[in-house]
């Protein structure tokens, strides 16, 4: 990074950042605003203790996406298995340095901050998998042979993470993992083969008890909310009673009653987006999920435009992750998916999340710069 | 290494044709979030919106203050006492075993009450407060409160609990309380009245009056509604729309509590009852029952151990003796037989000789007094000196059914509308009687004039309680149909004394046995000559009673068992004693019961005398009573 600062890199460093594809960053910065304004009033109209860190992080998050622009494609297919075996090392170390927090050993303490291996993975995944496709032909995809490999880079962590337990994230990397395979060109008759797998493997963890019972609960919950009406369901609930009550126009900024009567769990991470919703109602919940939709739409026209097939299969495996976030938050508050703890990307609180998706950001920021020529500094 | 080749047309084909795909499932996925939204926030507004308001307001049932139960003058024998309690609320905490842990550094939290709490859980309504604990000390309270910070969901509370300060003198009477059970609110249809029963810490009534006038004892809730969080915390109280509660009514009772707790303290020791009537107005002064239970053990739910105790106690500390203990009347019985006797034509003056015991049938019958009470023994004597030979002699020219129809109309066999649940009605055998008795039995079902000897001296298959043994005496005492009340007062609605109607027994019938009850206690040589009252003023006529539990057998007597003390206590004979007094004009009857006491003139008379003595001293019946209408009268009998 110190290069960028070197004297004589300086017309091609401001010439880098006018090619930055800044549209994208403004909807993102929108995104990022609507999460600060929901969080202002989540805590009842205050910058403590959610909006102000919300918003001193993303400045610091866009920092670093456009660092990761810069550095340049080239440098991150260079590391991208470097960068997976260090997020695959932490995560086995996990169990053994590892600090638990609400039942489950997710997280290890590097001194001053706390550090979640599995964020690292999320990217580390998609960049490995990348980087192994862009050395294979088309062909060679579907061969069982090269499917090995994959099969263990997403099964490793996976598997790791599944045990911590974290069972929606481990969901999530599994997705984005077969994913990433079949945008490479997986043949659909061996998807299909793996697909039924994945159902029987599924079926035979609820039947063997490898899903911890409040996994099972989870899911059952979803499936018939009034099971439990005052634990899990009863969150869900009050979530849609959040969402409901809200109407096509809210009930006006700062005016929600189911925050402020604190009917909603962990209002600031998971739930924001009911917030938002029952203040901005259908309009407003609307507008965001159409930001949404505008980042994922013009990130995949980046993506395809991108120089090489790491760039571009890099960028798509981000935004897969980045579209799951959004569906399976929005879901979940909803009750179209269980609740699985998965965060609204940019506007639920956390500060872990939004460096991984901002980090995931630089690097499609990467792959477009990469369009026309060697892209960011030419390192 | 694979050679990168990064211009793979094929390969780009296939990604770009993904990316699409990938694009249009992802739209198409944002279109049923984006459906969803629209069935949430459009389609189902208003019922979200209705749910969004429920959540917000809630009605708080505001608990009416339980009614007092006082004793003919005021004297409170149910109130209530102001108590800390620890309330909680679930939805407070986020870790229920957590919320435990720290209530439990403070007050010890059984795992049993845990359950308890999870069980209160899944009863209560939504943010409704459970009772941890209802009775907490000073100490306990001011530590909870000094620590209420770090206490998730504990809510310390100032309640009420119900008080009962005569303790076990009146809890045969009064009853007590218990907590709401799930049988309780199962029968309920009316909300307001299960939203009553669902509040922490309310109380029914379970047992006594307390169980039989609980409706009027609960009082009316009041509501209040309040804006509340989603914790069940209070943000806001509509104060201007809120009904208060109305305390239930006050019950005024006939018992007079002062004798009362002199006739507990006169059969302390013993397994007894006691029973004393204003025979003009039927109130019932004194229902006393030994030993007793302490109706405040079970306020906040009784000890397992010492429930366990209670039931098996051979004293049976949990029978309300005076009205559902059952006892052969013994030589108690000998007025009734007399006046049958009488109404089946005998005349007072027939005279048997009595050497000690009778042959009849196929076996002698024995009199109480060995070897005899001599020649000339009239009716008035037979009862002075409750002579068994006399009776029997009696019994065989006298009808069973005369003596059945004779102890009817005296009170025998029939229960009395008291309020206090568990009465028993007793048996007063006729031939119609053992018909039914032995309804599958067809061999047994003939009356057998021997039996008619064991029935005339109280004994065989005739049973009654102490109550009805008191209405026996008060009827003996007035000729009238005397009939025993225990609620003088609910609410304001004073129940005002029925002038009881005439028994419909010629009245010179009664001067034989009035006269032998007199001599009984007043004359010397009666059985009972040394439980005479000394006032002159209050003359006291009496009849002991003496029946048998075990019939010493020959083999026993053997064994150099002879007397009854021989005998281990549960198979002593019973003690009984009925009176009234004065002799002339009656005003009070009594009848006292000593289980196992082994003879009536020994323990059930004297015992009658005392209470007699406190009964004629005190003379209830020329005071006022407590008055509803002017709560003057009660705050007088408080301070007194």
């Amino acid at each position: 990074m110190a290069t960028i600062q070197l004297p004589g890199r300086r017309r091609d460093f401001r010439d880098a950042l006018s090619r930055l594809h800044w549209p994208l960053i403004g909807m993102l910065t929108m995104i990022a605003s609507a999460g600060v304004l929901t969080l202002y009033s989540a805590a009842q109209g205050s910058w403590t203790p959610w909006a102000l860190p919300h918003l001193v992080r993303y400045g610091m998050s866009l920092g670093i996406l456009i660092a990761v622009a810069l550095i340049g494609m080239r440098v991150w297919q260079y590391l991208a298995y470097p960068i997976y075996a260090v997020a695959l090392i932490a995560l086995i170390m996990v169990p053994i340095f590892g600090v638990e927090r609400l039942g489950a050993q997710r997280w290890i303490d590097l001194g001053h901050f706390q550090f979640q291996p599995s964020e690292l993975m999320k990217v580390g995944l998609v960049l490995a998998l990348a980087r192994y496709y862009h050395g294979l032909r088309v062909e060679q995809v579907s061969h069982i042979l090269f499917l090995i490999p994959p099969a263990i880079m997403i099964g490793a962590p996976v598997g790791l993470i599944f045990m911590q337990p974290d069972l929606g994230t481990a969901m999530m990397l599994a997705i984005t993992g077969v994913a990433l395979v079949f945008l490479a060109g997986l043949s659909w008759r061996i998807g299909f083969l793996g697909m039924l797998g994945a159902v029987g493997a599924a079926f035979a963890a609820y039947r063997f008890d490898i899903l911890h019972q409040y996994q099972v609960e989870r899911i059952l919950t979803f499936l018939d909310p009034d099971r439990d009406p005052l634990g899990k369901g009863y969150h869900l609930l009050q979530s849609k009673i959040g969402l409901g009550s809200g109407g096509f126009v809210g009930k006006g900024y700062m005016e929600g009653t189911q925050s402020e009567l604190k009917f909603l769990p962990e209002m600031q991470t998971d739930f924001i987006f009911t917030i938002f919703g029952e203040e901005f109602g259908f309009v407003g919940a609307l507008f965001l999920l159409g930001l949404y939709y505008a980042v994922i739409v013009t990130g995949i026209s980046m993506a395809l435009r991108a120089k090489t097939h790491f760039a571009r299969l890099t960028a798509m495996g981000i935004l897969v992750t980045f579209a799951l976030y959004v569906v399976i938050n929005t879901g979940m508050v909803m009750g179209l998916a269980p609740v699985v703890g998965v965060p609204l990307p940019l506007v639920s609180y956390g500060g872990t999340v939004m460096i991984t998706i901002m980090v995931g950001f630089g690097l499609v920021m990467s792959a477009h710069l990469s369009r026309d020529g060697e892209g960011g500094l030419g390192l | 290494m694979a050679r990168i080749n990064s211009h793979d047309p094929e390969r780009q084909e296939v990604l770009t044709r993904r990316a699409t795909l990938f694009g249009g499932a992802f739209t198409l996925m944002l279109a049923v979030v984006g459906g969803r939204l629209f069935q949430l926030q459009v389609a189902d507004h208003q019922k979200y919106l209705d749910l969004a308001n429920d959540n917000q307001y809630n009605r708080r049932v505001l608990t009416p203050l339980r009614g007092e139960i006082v004793d003919r003058f005021g004297r409170p024998l149910a109130s209530n006492r102001q108590t800390f309690r620890l309330l909680f609320i679930p939805e407070q905490t986020k870790d229920l075993d957590e919320a435990f842990e720290a209530v439990h550094a403070i007050i010890p939290l059984s795992e049993e009450k845990r359950a308890r709490i999870r069980r209160q859980m899944r009863r209560r309504g939504q943010g409704t407060p459970i009772e941890i604990d209802a009775d907490l000390t000073w100490d306990e309270f001011a530590k909870i409160n000094f620590d209420l910070p770090h206490l998730p969901g504990v809510l310390p509370e100032v309640g009420e609990a119900r008080n009962y300060p005569l303790g076990g003198a009146t809890a045969f009477v009064v009853g007590y309380v218990g907590a709401v059970t799930d049988k309780d609110i199962a029968g309920v249809v009316d909300e307001g009245e299960e939203n009553l029963l669902r509040q922490p810490g309310f109380k029914v009534g379970r047992e006594g009056l307390e169980k039989t006038y609980d409706r009027e004892l609960r009082g009316v809730p009041g509501a209040l509604d309040v804006k509340v969080n989603a914790y069940g915390r209070v943000i806001e109280e509509l104060t201007d729309k809120a009904r208060p509660p109305i305390q239930g009514q006050t019950l005024a009772l006939t018992i007079d509590a002062e004798l009362q707790l002199a006739a507990m303290k006169e059969l302390e020791g013993e397994s007894a009852s006691a029973v004393v009537m204003d025979v003009v107005t039927g109130d019932i002064l004194v229902l006393a029952s030994t030993p007793a239970f302490d109706p405040n053990d079970f306020n906040f739910g009784i000890k397992p151990d010492l429930w366990k105790q209670l039931n098996e106690s051979p004293y049976h500390p949990l029978l309300n003796k005076p009205i559902s203990a059952l006892y052969p009347p013994g030589s108690t019985f000998k007025m009734i037989s007399a006046m049958a006797a009488e109404m089946s034509g005998v005349s007072p003056s027939f005279t048997v000789s009595c050497p000690g015991k009778l042959w009849y049938g196929n076996r002698y019958f024995h009199c109480w007094k060995k070897g005899g009470h001599g020649g000339g023994i009239n009716m008035r004597n037979g009862i002075k000196h409750s002579c068994d030979v006399y009776f029997y002699t009696l019994a065989k020219s006298l009808e069973i059914d005369v003596l059945a129809e004779a102890a009817h109309k005296l009170g025998l066999g029939q229960k009395f509308e008291l309020g206090i649940p568990g009465q028993r009605q007793g048996v007063v055998p006729s031939r119609e009687w053992k018909k039914a008795y032995y309804a599958h039995s067809p061999e047994n079902q003939t009356w057998f004039p021997g039996e008619t000897l064991s029935v005339i001296i109280g004994q065989g298959y005739v049973t009654a309680t102490p109550l009805q043994l008191a209405v026996m005496a008060a009827r003996i005492a007035t000729g009238k149909e005397v009939r025993p009340r225990i609620v003088r007062v609910t609410g304001d609605r004073e129940l005002p004394p029925q002038p009881f109607s005439d028994l419909g027994i010629d009245p010179k019938f009664f001067a034989t046995i009035r006269a032998g009850m007199d001599a009984v206690v007043n004359e010397p040589g009666g059985t009972a000559v040394r439980s005479a009252l000394e006032n002159p003023e209050w003359r006291m006529a009496g009849k002991t009673g003496t029946s048998q539990v075990y019939a010493i057998t020959a083999a026993d007597r053997a064994r150099g068992l002879a007397k009854p003390e021989d005998l281990p206590w549960h198979r002593r004979d019973h003690a009984l004693f009925v009176c009234y007094a004065p002799v002339e004009n009656p005003r009070y009857a009594c009848s006292v019961v000593v289980e196992h006491g082994i003879g009536g003139a020994r323990m059930a008379g004297p015992k009658a005398r005392e209470i007699m003595r406190a009964v004629t001293t005190r003379n209830p019946a020329a005071r006022p009573a407590y008055d509803p209408r002017s709560a003057v009268g009660a705050q007088q009998a408080r301070a007194g």
